[in-house]
């Protein structure tokens, strides 16, 4: 079977293949690969017992880095989408590169979630076997599993630059991905016992930080890519819409958010406005989702009035921070409430909010996944022409 | 087929813990577990002597509510978590996927993991041990000393439980939440 009739790539030795473009970043993949590959070895020796999770904390950091993977991936897939899916040509330049960096993100996701579960070869028997469709669990994780398939079937017809294929598997894998990232939020919303997450608010908040999650990593990949030197005009041309789109959702989250701790404080109704209000004290709302993740990046679009691109890589990092924060947080937050039902004043202890901090296998495997999807981003930018699109189509 | 429940005449708990070593007993469950299936809600007394509130003092047998409509089976990905034909919400280990779902999801806080089988476990009313061997009484009821727990059918007009329930005032946990608990405290 000839691999290059299914997807073209470019043929070059292992060598060629492993000689790193920039030593710097390739070091980090791997010192941050390592560490994954430590971690996972720290968890089958141990296992659960290697992470800092408890009965009243069940989810930790590793949770927070597969959804923090899914998010990256969902708004990669629908910044790419804008151009081979909804045909703006501004944007089909950076199709390839976003539809590439949607299935690495969420193969890392895989990852990191692979030595989360307990069970995953019996969870991946009983999926199938005794399906739980009430769950927001099963339909999340069985419909990014389907959109995995539809986003690879979609990466192999840009590639062939089947641009009329491209369109139909890539609307079909934005709707699953919409689907399936809305019923992570749902995961959340869906807890009626965790009132500061129970509602609406998550799976539609998930959907846009998905959005800008993706914009943020398509300044971050083309930031790399022309780093030391300017952006062609067509790059420059999308990144320049993509920054003055990420303003406006930058408001629109902040808008949220605003509401989102407004209603939540608001009458001090028992076990929210506690939680909320704790959750205003703390420095990772303050510094990591408000600073980093929305003001910093917000502050230059608005002072550049959404030209300033180069500037707009470093934002984006630091954005990036701010979004791991927010994911973080989320899970964090929906579990700070003790659910201790009859047990809150033992022993003189008054009742408190539930503590968790991750332990280092936790940090390990979460952190390390990122080495993975570098790894995979820099082996994939060797192989595959990501830039260059077809004139017509 | 039954509907099990469990009436807890709390205010007569003298808090000796002799249902949680029944249940560990019986159950098989790993000494030095805390609260484990079964555990005993302690409230202090407070205020400071002489002004001592002693109506406050009070301690609250608890466990799975084992709900009608419990929260942790709709959240089950696998159908781990169901309710058994006697309306006993159980788990299959062998299906359980340790996604620690149904732990978020309990407003009650009755599910752990269970270390030897890293699946997630709970109160079961004794499904596995007592009630298959055809005795009629859950452990933690038998060995209570002062009579706090009534076990049985609810479907069933003449059991004690059904009795008990319909001449006594009773409440239950978060009952807000729309789970339905089977599990009902006596005033």
């Amino acid at each position: 079977m000839d691999l290059q009739k299914i997807i073209p790539y470019k043929k070059m030795s292992l060598k060629e293949l492993l000689v790193p473009e920039n030593k710097l970043m390739a070091l980090i993949a791997v010192v941050l690969t390592t560490l994954f590959l430590i971690g996972v070895a720290i968890y089958l020796v141990h296992g659960h017992h290697a992470y800092a999770v408890t009965r009243e904390h069940p989810w930790g950091l590793l949770i927070a880095m597969y959804i923090f993977f899914v998010v990256s991936s969902t708004g990669l897939c629908i910044v790419g989408s804008f151009g081979d899916v909804f045909g703006f040509k501004d944007y089909m330049v950076v199709s390839k590169r976003a539809i590439f960096g949607s299935i690495i993100t969420i193969l890392s996701g895989f990852a990191v979630i692979a030595f989360e579960i307990g069970h995953p070869v019996t969870m991946m028997i009983y999926n199938v076997l005794s399906p739980g469709l009430t769950s927001a669990i099963w339909w999340m994780g069985t419909l990014y599993g389907l959109y995995l398939t539809f986003m690879i079937i979609e990466f192999i017809f840009l590639m062939r630059n089947d641009m009329a294929r491209a369109k139909i598997f890539g609307l079909i894998g934005l709707l699953v991905g919409l689907a399936a990232h809305s019923n992570l939020g749902g995961v959340f919303g869906f807890l009626n016992a965790r009132v500061v997450s129970n509602g609406v608010f998550y799976p539609t908040y998930f959907i846009l930080t998905a959005f800008i999650t993706g914009i943020y990593l398509i300044f971050i990949m083309y930031g790399y890519k022309y780093r030391g030197q300017p952006f062609p005009d067509d790059v420059a041309k999308a990144l320049t819409n993509f920054m003055k789109i990420q303003g406006l959702l930058l408001a629109i989250l902040m808008f949220f958010e605003t509401w989102k701790m407004l209603t939540g404080v608001y009458g001090g109704m028992p076990e929210r406005a506690d939680t909320i209000i704790h959750i205003l004290h703390t420095k990772s709302f303050w510094l990591g989702e408000v600073l980093c993740g929305m003001v910093i990046p917000f502050l230059l679009i608005l002072k550049s009035k959404g030209t300033a691109i180069k500037q707009m890589v470093w934002a984006s990092v630091i954005g990036m921070v701010g979004i791991f924060y927010m994911r973080y947080d989320l899970v964090h937050d929906t579990q700070l409430f003790p659910m201790q039902t009859l047990k809150i004043r033992e022993y003189q202890l008054p009742p408190s909010f539930v503590d968790y901090f991750p332990s280092t296998a936790e940090m390990m495997i979460g952190f390390g996944a990122i080495g993975i999807c570098m790894i995979l981003y820099f082996i994939g930018t060797k192989l595959f022409d990501l830039d260059h699109m077809p004139e017509h189509h | 087929m039954a509907r099990y429940g469990m009436a807890l005449d709390y205010k007569n708990c003298i808090n000796c813990k002799a249902c949680e070593v029944a249940c560990k007993e019986e159950n098989g469950v790993l000494l030095g577990a805390d609260k484990h299936r079964i555990w005993v809600g302690v409230k202090e007394i407070e205020g400071e002597y002489p002004l001592l509130n002693i109506a406050s003092n009070t301690f609250y047998p608890s466990q799975c509510q084992h709900c009608d409509n419990a929260p942790c089976e709709e959240v089950c990905p696998t159908h781990a978590t169901h309710y058994d034909e006697n309306g006993v919400v159980r788990v299959d280990p062998n299906k359980c996927i340790l996604c620690s779902y149904c732990m978020n999801a309990c407003p009650y806080d009755a599910r752990y993991v269970d270390d030897r089988t890293m699946t997630v476990d709970k109160c079961n009313f004794c499904s596995d041990t007592r009630l298959a061997r055809g005795e009629t009484t859950t452990a933690c009821q038998a060995t209570c000393p002062t009579k706090v727990r009534i076990f049985g059918d609810l479907d069933d007009p003449n059991s004690e439980i059904s009795q008990v329930l319909r001449e006594r005032e009773h409440f239950s946990l978060k009952p807000h939440l729309g789970t339905k608990p089977k599990l009902f405290y006596l005033m």
